[in-house]
């Protein structure tokens, strides 16, 4: 569920960054790459074409990574966690299942009522977020739910970072305008808390301050990491599995690498190869991960 | 298109430009959305016309009107169908508000110093004196790079030649241009295929623009600049953008109570304690800014912020003492203005004013009322105005006796045919009449605009008052290169 609300995030960003002129060619290429893994030649099809882009990314059934599927296996882990979870999640959980098959829903989205439908999915998302908040008990269910939501959110904010920083050809020596970068925050929720928190023009070493280093900052990478790692401390001490010092040890080793890098040395480094180590490792604990909790 | 579609029932008015059609045929920059207005029926334009008005409300973009019983914040009436300006029209704008703007603030800078156009009896000098607006206490304050007008809103109208004429100059607090933005982002909504296949030029940097200016208006010594907007309070009528404002540059929004001055320095306080302003982008009028000096009784100002503007310690935006330049009465001589500073021809015409302190001019004016129309030199709003072709006999009376005991606050101006636009009212294309104001930055890099504006609708039936206190509404104005019907 937190990376249907990303992706809505990101969708509903870059449609209305379409409609504007000189801000940015519309192209949905980079959108579609980063959210599924559409091969080039049928990426070059969608990515002028902000209707089917949509299309592909929240609806397409033939996508295992569109919004509609992703809600669909969410409600499938719900219908069969029912004891875990509270009603009220279960029932916000259906009703997004239910909403993802409605007809209108594509009709308006193939046409220029297409915002009002991301709108309506990421104020049901955000809906579940809340109930989840308000309803859940701080227990085991809890801990999972919230290692899974910030394990996700922390990936996806290393993803869309990356893909910004491919657009500069990992160049960041070079100084950007804010308006460059404003995409990423948009999609990333903190546009405003940008503004607010930080003064001077050099926009690159700031934002990346802000997405990657921030703890304050929600979507942040290192905000995710210690979520993952409140949550993980409370469910590890209920598991003596012999799996455990090396999931700790895979985990500390990436929340390590973050806490203790300096910012602005990031901007000499070879910032690609920081990414992509990062994302590996990202997915190598979210795979041990599974294998600890859900045995697959 | 079927004989009984809604655009069919379009009627201009004979003798006033109509900014879609030319004779009989649409104009070419209208063309494109022409045709896709063809697309759409009564009730299609009836649902976005709702939508538009539910996301006003539901972003809380609204206004505030004092003495209404309905209540105090009410929707900036939107109209749905935009208005549209070529490029080349808006090329030709940006450069006669540029030049006009060049002169004004040479024009602040001369009347707060030396003072040579008085002397040179370009402009008189009883005129100034006489100007509410003239700020004695503003008087030899040197200002950060010499510029005093650095936000303002040029009001334009189109006459029925199909030239832009200026209205009036808008160079204290002018409001209006968080309605521009969002007046986009809600076309983005209703319309978002028409806007992206139109070839429309963007205004969303706007906010980055001011926050650069702001920036750059701080002492150069210091390296993190604090900025704030300084706002009435919840109940001005223009709260909402103050907010708006705010939210976009990521500054503080504050109330005079959140100031303070001491040794020669401003301070909001803070839960850290107090921290040092660096520059203020105020919305609050020049009378109520400092009880030491204007209004002593005003609790919206700072004392003592006026002390520390003149000592050099923070940038106040808009300076000081601007109403002399947009005084209804100095507007005459802004042509004068031009040639003198600039040497240049203006590129913008002003209306012809009569001011009324002649009385000549008065004479004439009493005479020839049915015709002209008649402002108050310190109003603004459109409040104080006469219209000579629809006052009544008993109310004339009233106002004339007023303009004869004091004819200095008074000028009056041929009543012109504001251009007119189609415009989606109760179910029907309908056309009413339009203002332009386009929106200008002046900071130490030059003056740049947003190509834009906010066109200001006046939306009752023959109506010429567009301001929103008078039921006024607004559309958004699209600036469109190569314009082709698609």
């Amino acid at each position: 569920m937190e990376r249907v609300e990303e992706m809505l995030r990101v969708a509903r960003t870059h449609y209305m960054y379409s409609l504007d002129k000189n801000i940015n060619s519309g192209n949905w290429k980079p959108i579609l790459q980063a959210f599924s893994d559409l091969p080039d030649e049928k990426a070059q099809l969608f990515e002028n074409d902000s209707y089917a882009a949509l299309h592909y990314l929240l609806l397409d059934n033939s996508n295992e990574n569109s919004t509609k599927n992703i809600i669909h296996r969410a409600r499938e882990n719900a219908r069969g966690i029912q004891d875990h979870i509270t009603r009220e999640v279960w029932e916000e959980v259906n009703s997004i299942y239910h909403l993802t098959n409605r007809p209108f829903v594509k009709l308006k989205l193939a046409s220029s009522d297409a915002l009002e439908i991301i709108d309506l999915f990421l104020k049901h998302s955000m809906m579940y977020a809340g109930v989840a908040d308000v309803t859940m008990q701080r227990g085991t269910g809890w801990n999972v739910m919230k290692l899974g939501k910030f394990v996700e959110r922390s990936i996806e904010a290393l993803v869309l970072t990356d893909k910004q920083c491919e657009l500069f050809d990992y160049d960041l020596g070079k100084e950007r305008d804010i308006t460059n970068w404003r995409f990423l925050l948009l999609s990333l929720a903190g546009y405003e808390a940008y503004l607010k928190n930080y003064r001077s023009s050099k926009h690159n070493l700031q934002i990346l301050q802000q997405v990657i280093f921030n703890a304050d900052f929600p979507h942040s990478l290192i905000y995710g990491l210690n979520q993952i790692e409140r949550s993980l401390t409370i469910l590890i001490k209920e598991n003596s599995s012999p799996e455990v010092p090396d999931l700790l040890r895979t985990f500390g080793r990436i929340h390590s690498k973050i806490r203790f890098t300096e910012p602005s040395s990031l901007i000499q480094t070879d910032i690609k190869h920081f990414f992509q180590e990062l994302k590996q490792d990202l997915h190598s604990f979210n795979t041990k991960l599974r294998l600890l909790f859900f045995s697959y | 298109m079927s004989t009984d579609h809604f655009l069919n029932e379009y009627i201009y008015h004979e003798n006033t430009w109509d900014e879609m059609y030319d004779s009989k045929n649409i104009r070419q920059q209208y063309s494109h959305v022409f045709s896709m207005l063809k697309n759409l029926d009564v009730d299609s334009m009836s649902n976005r016309h709702r939508l538009a008005g539910e996301l006003f409300l539901n972003q809380g973009i609204t206004f505030t009107v004092y003495n209404n019983n309905e209540g105090i914040e009410r929707i900036f009436p939107f109209d749905i169908i935009p208005r549209i300006i070529t490029g080349d029209e808006w090329n030709e704008i940006e450069k006669g508000i540029i030049q006009r703007l060049k002169a004004l603030n040479l024009f602040l800078k001369d009347i707060y110093h030396e003072q040579q156009i008085l002397h040179d009896g370009i402009v008189p000098l009883e005129l100034v004196a006489s100007c509410p607006h003239y700020t004695r206490e503003a008087y030899g304050i040197r200002v950060p790079y010499d510029i005093y007008v650095h936000i303002s809103g040029i009001d334009l109208i189109r006459g029925s030649d199909g030239k832009f004429y200026v209205l009036e100059d808008n160079l204290r607090t002018p409001s209006g241009v968080s309605y521009m933005l969002e007046n986009r982002e809600v076309t983005k909504r209703i319309f978002p295929d028409m806007l992206s296949t139109s070839n429309v030029r963007s205004v969303t940097h706007y906010p980055m623009l001011l926050h650069e200016i702001l920036l750059e208006l701080a002492s150069s010594q210091i390296s993190d600049p604090y900025i704030v907007i300084l706002t009435p309070g919840i109940f001005n009528s223009a709260y909402y953008e103050h907010t708006f404002l705010a939210k976009q540059m990521g500054v503080d929004l504050v109330e005079g109570r959140d100031l303070v001055v001491d040794n020669h320095k401003v301070y909001t306080k803070t839960t850290k304690g107090l921290k040092q302003v660096n520059v203020i982008y105020r919305r609050v009028d020049d009378e109520y800014l400092d009880p030491l000096v204007f209004k002593q009784d005003s609790l919206l100002g700072v004392p003592g912020l006026l002390s520390t503007y003149r000592k050099g310690n923070v940038a106040i935006v808009n300076a000081v003492g601007n109403g002399v330049a947009d005084d209804k009465a100095v507007y005459a001589y802004v042509p004068e203005m031009i040639k003198y500073y600039l040497n240049e021809e203006p590129i913008l015409n002003n209306i012809p004013t009569y001011q009324l302190s002649d009385p000549e001019a008065l004479k004439y004016a009493i005479s020839n009322i049915d015709n002209l129309v008649i402002k108050n030199t310190n109003q603004s709003g459109g409040y104080g105005m006469i219209m000579g072709n629809s006052i009544n006999e008993r109310d004339w009376l009233k106002a004339k006796a007023e303009i004869e005991k004091n004819p200095r606050n008074y000028v009056a101006q041929p009543i012109i045919q504001l251009s007119t636009v189609p415009c989606f009212i109760n179910g029907k294309i309908q056309p009413r009449h339009v203002d332009l104001r386009p929106y200008a930055l002046y900071g130490p890099q030059g003056i740049k605009l947003v190509p834009g504006g906010l066109t200001r609708v006046a939306l009752t039936e023959g109506s010429l008052v567009v301001n929103s206190s008078q039921g006024g509404g607004s559309k958004d104005t699209w600036i469109i290169d190569n314009p082709t019907s698609n």
